[in-house]
């Protein structure tokens, strides 16, 4: 064997090594790459249940739990507003067979379809006529069963109230694409139209009772409307929230005007006396008045053009509690000048009756206050006259001054976590207003003595002011009366605030007019609220409440 | 001869077609189970919502509050019908100390 022959045998022996590793790696990427795609294909024939189920949920969750717009309901889950689907009659004319016979079956179902206007459809050129916007589903049935020729059944969405009226102004509307364009069906668009439901605080009872009452004492005194609010002293959370006139809210779309207006919360208005509570707490939280002093309230106080007078004139001095009781606006002037506008403004910015609400609704109103500092507004202001707020502004104002000087906000949302709120007035200034206000419904000489409902010791102020005139000036016999007022005042739990716009007749004051129907809500809606009356003779009747000697026309010493 | 390598390859290139197929026959049966269970849950939901919504609207307070009155003979709580039982118990000590 020559040197070349074994070379050539050496080399053929590595290529045909090489060759044959060249195959293994091959060999081994393809093994691995079957092996992979086997396993997946076995892994994938092994679908169960339970991973079709995880799939689908992740992929379609949103359509299918949630396919409609989410739903309104109350505090206790009462549905106040959802989306359902409706079916509309629709007919394609040039597919009916007979039409004598087609109307003679529709009018079988629908008596009230008029056989003039169905000829007219179903004779036209069109191919598609709508005869009816909206069938039940029991007629949808029917029309299966009849076998008319040419019908076609559509479905779409529909908003609708089941309550009517109830909460209109709360719940708002949607537009006929489904969004939100009032209330709050506006304020939470978004969550809704992602499907999620939300729960209001407003109790349905609680509203329909409110409602009732307020109408009823409206259409007594052929009055142009009113408002009622009912709200947690504790949280803010609104019960009721009631403005009249009302609509029914599956009507929305066809109504103009005021009925649309919120009385509760987009309305400002004087409401007159009322704002003595307030002047009064200030002057008992603020060190610049003592609390035995007397204002001497026995002449009308001239300042610059204007007299201040009162409703029930009084000749001799009174002290702070007298002056709320009797209503005094000599007496309140009289304080506020002491106060100063400085501290005035300063406690009204505090309580938030210079802002607007922070209240869960689009439609709100901005409060409208003099802030000129001159002493004649200083003085108009304390007995409500150059300050407009909307009834829910002063609902608030209310709780805050019971609920032991700490603010509370309304809010129609159902508070989880108790919130931290900024105090106004001490809890001591809080004790005496409760005891005031309790006394200007029980004592012979408050001017809310119709409010009484045995046992649930309510207190309150009223409220009779002059309807103001757009034109300037006053309407002198329109009247907006007011009560504000809270229960049990021992340990008040529920503020009502009533607002009743312009009653008719000789007797058209808040005490007349506003103060029975807070009497009647009480004593209707305590029982629901699981508040028990309590009797004199019991421990906790006066508990909390102090006493302050409150004298007549007469000067005579009454408890 | 066929060699080894060879058979496991026509062997899983086979196997991988009958599976794949398999998938795709199982995949097809389950899509149209899943669109009649999609189409079942939505008929269901769109009919809760109809009765969740007849249901509210049966309930409303102003129809109980007229049942109430005209065919229960229902009238409102007055204060006097609600005793606390702690007050009762006083008035029966204000009794019983009075001798009557």
């Amino acid at each position: 064997m020559s040197f070349f022959q074994f070379q050539n045998n050496n080399t053929q022996k590595n290529d045909l090594k090489m060759r044959r590793l060249k195959l293994l790696i091959c060999g081994a990427l393809l093994f691995i790459a079957f092996t992979t795609i086997g396993y997946r294909t076995v892994s994938l024939a092994g679908l169960n249940d339970k991973t079709v189920k995880n799939s689908f949920r992740s992929v379609n969750s949103k359509n299918l739990i949630h396919p409609f717009r989410g739903n309104i309901l109350d505090r206790n889950n009462n549905l106040l507003a959802t989306t359902v689907n409706i079916s509309s009659l629709n007919i394609n004319p040039q597919e009916v067979l007979d039409v004598n016979q087609t109307i003679l079956k529709l009018k079988k179902i629908f008596p009230k379809l008029n056989r003039e206007k169905l000829l007219q459809k179903l004779n036209s050129n069109k191919k598609h006529v709508q005869i009816l916007r909206e069938i039940s589903p029991r007629d949808h049935v029917s029309l299966l069963k009849l076998g008319i020729e040419a019908l076609k059944i559509e479905s779409s969405k529909k908003r609708i109230y089941p309550n009517h009226s109830l909460a209109s102004h709360v719940l708002g509307n949607t537009d006929i694409d489904g969004k939100g364009i009032a209330g709050i069906e506006k304020k939470f668009d978004k969550v809704l139209a992602n499907g999620e439901d939300i729960s209001i605080s407003i109790h349905s009872g609680i509203q329909h009772i409110t409602k009732t009452l307020l109408l009823e004492q409206i259409n007594q005194f052929k009055a142009e409307g009113g408002a009622g609010i009912i709200m947690d002293t504790k949280n803010g959370e609104i019960y009721a929230l009631v403005s009249l006139p009302d609509y029914n809210a599956n009507n929305y779309n066809k109504l103009l005007g005021n009925k649309l207006f919120n009385k509760a919360t987009k309305g400002i208005y004087e409401l007159g006396s009322t704002l003595k509570l307030i002047t009064a707490a200030v002057a008992l939280e603020s060190n610049l008045i003592n609390e035995n002093e007397v204002f001497d309230v026995s002449s009308p106080l001239r300042i610059s053009s204007r007299t201040i007078r009162d409703y029930h004139p009084l000749n001799y001095a009174i002290s702070i509690p007298e002056v709320v009781v009797h209503s005094s606006n000599i007496g309140s002037a009289k304080i506020a000048e002491k106060l100063g506008s400085s501290t005035q403004l300063k406690y009204l910015k505090s309580l938030g009756l210079m802002d607007k609400l922070s209240l869960e609704l689009p439609e709100l109103g901005r409060p409208q206050v003099r802030t000129d500092k001159k002493l004649l507004t200083t003085m108009t202001i304390s007995y409500g006259h150059g300050i407009s707020i909307t009834p829910t502004h002063l609902a608030s104002a209310t709780a805050t001054i019971v609920n032991n000087g700490i603010r509370v906000d309304p809010t129609l949302l159902i508070s989880n976590s108790a919130r931290k709120n900024k105090r106004i007035f001490s809890k001591k200034t809080s004790k005496t207003m409760r005891s005031i206000m309790r006394l200007v419904v029980s004592n012979k000489n408050g001017t809310a003595k119709q409010a009484e409902a045995s046992g649930y010791l309510v207190g309150g102020k009223t409220g009779t002011a002059e309807k103001t005139n757009p034109a300037g000036g006053y309407f002198k016999k329109q009247n907006i009366v007011t009560l504000t007022s809270a229960f049990p005042m021992n340990n008040p739990r529920f503020v009502i605030t009533v607002m009743i716009d312009n009653p008719k007749g000789s007797k058209r004051t808040a005490g007349w007019v506003a103060a029975p129907v807070v009497n009647k809500i009480v004593t209707r809606i305590a029982p629901i609220l699981n508040i028990k009356p309590q009797t004199k003779s019991s421990v906790n009747f006066s508990r909390n409440l102090l006493k302050f000697k409150i004298r007549g026309k007469d000067k005579g010493a009454i408890l | 001869m066929i060699k080894y390598p060879s058979f496991l390859v026509v062997f899983l290139m086979i196997f991988t077609a009958v599976s794949l197929y398999q998938i795709k026959h199982f995949i097809t049966k389950k899509e149209i189970e899943l669109a009649e269970t999609n189409k079942a849950i939505k008929t269901t939901q769109s009919d809760l919502y109809i009765l969740h919504a007849e249901l509210s609207y049966l309930k409303r307070p102003d129809r109980l509050e007229q049942i109430a009155k005209n065919k229960l003979n229902m009238k409102g709580i007055l204060p006097i019908d609600i005793w606390n039982l702690k007050d009762l118990v006083d008035a029966t000590k204000t009794f019983n100390e009075s001798g009557l």
